[in-house]
């Protein structure tokens, strides 16, 4: 009798405590989160390492035929083949093997080509971080404003720049003279145009943006004092840098130099068009084109580039967070003094705004007068025509369509179907960041909360065309996975880590108190939300939600694999009108891709105050 | 007028017990004063009662009615406790104006326009923070911060307030200031007020009653004057004054109601009022720094190691026999250091159990001379 008198005391105070727990939101929505992500993060993780042991239909299953093996059994010939193949029996040796061409020389390649380009962004980024926060520089407006557009234009811009400015005849599959060779009439030497050059040059310069922000942030913020302690001591100008500045920055360029390298290593749009024209492979653009022959081959290619983003992702967090990376905000910084270049200031600054103008300004042009001229290669006046804009049933365009792009339906659509994208994506990830952020910040210190906190910037760990990869995987599983909501939810899952992040950064810097003022006066959850905390956190939420939309809007990688061919979006629509060398509509949808980020860009900036390199920073 | 009771609460974290099986009657109209040193679980009970953190255990009774019972799983929000709760950093909201902030609680609860208006105008009088209605409060001191807040948690007229360490933000000069016009509010206000606090001057010159914590346990709860006289034990002596009590270690020899005691090289007859409690017979001898009686006619020689006059009192450190011993004396007066003075104890002092540390007996000690 007792017993079950204390039994039944136990319950109520169970389900109490059951209830008291359901009745906090940071409880629903971690625990909610925590399904949600598990699903959408582990789950296609397994069905991608699912797909390189089973046999697909085409031309995997007829070259396994002999084996004996059919569509959908189980085998391990696929990391045979990729990875074990080094001698044919042919008399080429080791260099024609299957697995050099398919796997060791595109990972060597992209190993250098990262390398190269973490190391082009650090010096340059660096440098003009540097340049622009200890020295008395002119130009600094300028020099600080345009240094970051192109970080935010789509990576492969530089990369078409590049390639529609120097190629010519002789080179590639070249069939008519960029610019400069019909200008100055000088061929420039293939690897100057294709290859391990420019690859990692134009990846190099557009990451160098993001060094700066990580660089130039901690130069900006670094306690006057420690300098200034040097100075005291009689140190000269150059030891203070090598022994005090540098070492205090060096964890900031370890950290730059990890991410520049993982996001090197999965960029896909550059390698396409700076190297496939001569055979030069990167792991990405291997990865892609085995997709569609030997897809077995390149989901493995696919996993081991997810291996090595988490490696050297999860490498920089360990160092970041270890106690060499030093605490160097303080609040009574004084303006620390600058060096004076003196005599140097004006060639320094002019060359630099010289270098900025090639990579951020020129380009536009280019694409600008590519996108006008009949004939390729001829630049004069009579030549130029803007038909390809705004002409009407013209058969003589053949190039897929009678009318200019924005006269084109087909365009509008895929513009439309592009922004439509980028809202949805947008708007879930950025709410979805907001309310992780509030169930992280809440319940900080539990298990629930640290296993939010990983599975939401496990994410930001793969590289692009590996997420996309994945989820193509998890899309055969799944049959109503498909078109827009595979593109919606793809997008959602890869940049939730930036939106969870501000989320996560705008609650931790709101005292509970705030909230709990609202809780006394007994405002319900929603109401606290949208009237207390987002109005009070305004930029940073909304940097969440804007991070996704350019990020999106610019976006190729994840999507190049997905994206149905009845319903493509801008950026692949551009991939495959220069695949089939239709520049001049190539050409113009790059100009209105790039103008629609700038614009999208400046408006939220000049909205909300939020702007792209907040909350960027790995 | 409501009073509260908390009966059994203990409060577990994941590791720690922040508070264990707690129990507090709080008369109606008090004004009561959780003190203790940081992390001592004071916060962790206010927020328990205004039901912002959920305890563990045990059962909370706010004017007659259960509003956390832990074997019965009744747990009301705030909303349904009828409080108020000034935070320590005010937790004023930075996008409304000092007018939004007192009227988002109040329009939530639905009062009319006019009502809200009225009410507004009557608290920013009383609180003489009328000339900021349109402020936003990153445009107010820290002080006129602090009144809004005030403002804001007295709107909805709320019997019982809490009260989290609202003054520590403040400089010495506004809190004393403040200080008067909380204890005024309390008056006018007809309602319940706890307080939290780890400053012993603001519990001593604010409460009706005191309620000591040390690591989650309660030390005792009486009127400040009374727990200043009568320590329940070596902690709350401690804590409550500043300067601090003599604490001298030593042997008591008890015949009958009067002990023979020594201390310090020292030897004296303690006079209890109330008998003796001891275990053994090694005691501390606590002694009010204001009760050692510095003239002429002291029966014990000291020599000055410092004194700090500050006007209207000095604080002068003695050495006895190689003893360090505190006084304090009224007046504008000053010792040059290593002078030599003499000095006699009044009133009463305090003996507490060594091995204990409980309060054994309350008396009168004189000191033998020489």
């Amino acid at each position: 009798m007792e017993l079950q008198l204390t039994n039944r005391v136990r319950m109520t105070r169970l389900s109490g405590k059951t209830r008291a727990w359901f009745t906090k939101p940071a409880n629903i929505i971690l625990l909610v989160f925590v399904i949600l992500l598990g699903v959408l993060t582990l789950y296609p993780l397994l069905t991608l390492l699912m797909e390189t042991v089973i046999v697909h239909s085409g031309r995997e299953a007829s070259a396994v035929r002999s084996l004996g093996l059919a569509k959908g059994d189980t085998t391990w010939w696929h990391f045979q083949k990729l990875l074990f193949t080094l001698n044919d029996g042919g008399a080429g040796g080791i260099r024609l093997s299957n697995s050099w061409i398919q796997f060791y020389s595109p990972f060597l390649n992209t190993m250098a080509v990262s390398l190269a380009s973490s190391f082009i962004a650090i010096l340059f980024g660096g440098a003009v971080a540097f340049l622009i926060t200890r020295t008395n520089m002119l130009f600094k407006k300028f020099v600080s404003a345009v240094f970051v557009f192109p970080y935010i234009m789509p990576s492969w811009t530089l990369a078409l720049f590049w390639q529609t400015f120097l190629k010519n005849t002789n080179i590639g599959t070249g069939t008519s003279n960029g610019i400069f060779a019909s200008m100055f009439g000088i061929y420039a030497p293939e690897w100057l145009v294709y290859g391990f050059f420019p690859i990692s040059l134009v990846l190099g310069l557009h990451y160098a943006p993001f060094a700066y922000i990580l660089i130039g942030g901690i130069l900006r913020n670094m306690d006057a004092n420690l300098e200034e302690a040097a100075t005291i001591l009689k140190t000269p100008r150059s030891r203070i840098i090598r022994k005090i500045t540098l070492p205090i920055v060096m964890p900031a360029i370890l950290s730059t130099f990890l991410l520049t390298f993982a996001s090197s290593m999965s960029a896909y749009a550059v390698p396409v068009f700076l190297g496939s024209p001569v055979r030069y492979y990167m792991l990405s653009t291997k990865m892609k084109s085995l997709m569609d022959t030997y897809s077995g081959q390149a989901y493995i290619i696919a996993g081991i580039m997810i291996v090595f983003g988490v490696a050297i992702l999860l490498l920089n967090q360990k160092l970041t967070n270890s106690r060499r990376s030093f605490v160097t905000v303080s609040g009574k910084s004084s303006q620390i003094s600058q060096i004076n270049l003196r005599k140097a200031n004006k060639p320094i600054a002019i060359i630099l705004v010289a270098i900025l103008l090639i990579v951020a300004v020129l380009p536009l042009i280019t694409f600008a007068m590519e996108s006008v001229i009949i004939k390729a290669g001829d630049y004069s006046l009579k030549n130029m025509t803007m038909d390809f804009w705004i002409g009407q049933n013209l058969t003589y365009l053949d190039q897929g369509d009678s009318n200019g792009i924005l006269l084109s339906a087909k365009i509008w659509k895929a513009l439309g179907y592009s922004v439509l994208l980028a809202v949805v994506c947008s708007l879930i990830a950025g709410t979805s960041g907001m309310l992780v952020g509030y169930g992280i910040a809440k319940r900080r210190g539990s298990k629930l909360s640290s296993a939010v906190n990983s599975l939401s910037f496990f994410p930001y760990l793969m590289p692009s065309l590996a997420f996309g990869a994945i989820y193509l995987s998890m899309s055969s599983h799944v049959p109503w996975l498909r078109g827009f909501a595979l593109l919606a939810i793809v997008g959602s899952v890869k940049y939730l880590p930036f939106a969870s992040r501000s989320g996560v950064n705008a609650m931790l810097q709101l005292s509970g108190e705030i909230e709990e003022a609202a809780i006394i006066t007994g405002v319900p959850w929603f109401k606290r939300m949208t009237r207390i905390i987002f109005p009070i956190q305004k930029a940073t939420f909304l940097s969440g939600y804007l991070l996704p939309m350019v990020s999106c809007m610019r976006e190729l990688s994840l999507f190049v694999l997905l994206v149905p061919t009845s319903n493509t979006i801008l950026t692949t629509m551009l991939m495959q009108y220069s695949e089939k060398g239709w520049a001049q509509f190539g050409n113009a949808i790059n100009l209105l891709i790039v103008t629609v980020v700038l614009l999208l860009n400046y408006t939220v900036n000049k909205l909300t105050g939020a702007s792209i390199d907040k909350g960027v920073g790995g | 007028m409501p009073g509260i009771e908390l009966k059994n609460i203990t409060k577990r974290f994941a590791k720690f017990v922040a508070v264990e099986n707690f129990s507090l009657d709080i008369e109606s109209n008090a004004f009561i004063t959780l003190l203790g040193p940081s992390g001592c679980g004071k916060t962790t009970i206010l927020r328990m009662i205004a039901g912002l953190e959920t305890p563990t255990e045990g059962t909370i009774i706010i004017d007659g009615k259960v509003v956390f019972d832990a074997d019965r799983g009744i747990n009301l929000p705030p909303i349904k406790r009828d409080i108020g709760f000034l935070f320590q950093n005010y937790a004023l909201w930075p996008h409304m104006t000092v007018t939004q902030n007192i009227a988002f609680g109040l329009e939530n609860l639905k009062w009319d326009k006019a009502r809200i208006k009225s009410r507004i105008e009557d608290l920013l009088a009383t609180l003489h923070i009328s000339q900021f209605a349109e402020r936003y409060p990153n445009e107010l001191s820290g002080g006129q911060q602090q009144r809004v807040a005030i403002a804001r948690t007295l709107a909805p007229g709320p019997k019982i307030l809490f009260m989290d360490e609202p003054l520590s933000n403040l400089d010495a000069k506004l809190r004393s200031e403040m200080r008067a016009e909380l204890k005024r509010l309390h008056k006018d206000t007809d309602s319940t007020f706890v307080y939290v606090t780890h400053d012993q001057l603001e519990a001593m010159t604010l409460s009706t009653k005191v309620c000591i914590l040390n690591t989650g346990v309660l030390q005792q709860y009486e009127p400040p004057l009374v727990m200043y006289n009568r320590p329940a034990n070596l902690f709350v002596a401690d804590f409550m004054g500043n300067p601090p009590m003599n604490f001298l270690t030593g042997t008591a020899q008890v015949h009958g109601d009067s002990a023979d005691v020594t201390f310090a090289g020292l030897k004296g007859k303690f006079e209890s009022e109330n008998g003796f409690s001891l275990g053994g017979k090694d005691v501390v001898v606590g002694i009010r720094p204001e009760r050692i009686h510095i003239s002429s006619d002291g029966a014990i020689e000291a020599k000055v190691y410092s004194a700090l006059p500050a006007g209207m009192e000095t604080t002068v450190h003695l050495n006895v026999n190689g003893t360090q011993l505190t006084a304090v004396v009224f007046g504008d007066i000053d010792y040059p250091v290593d002078s030599i003075v003499r000095f006699s104890l009044s009133k009463t002092a305090i003996l507490f159990d060594k091995s204990t540390g409980n309060n054994s007996a309350i008396g009168k000690l004189t000191l033998f001379g020489d």
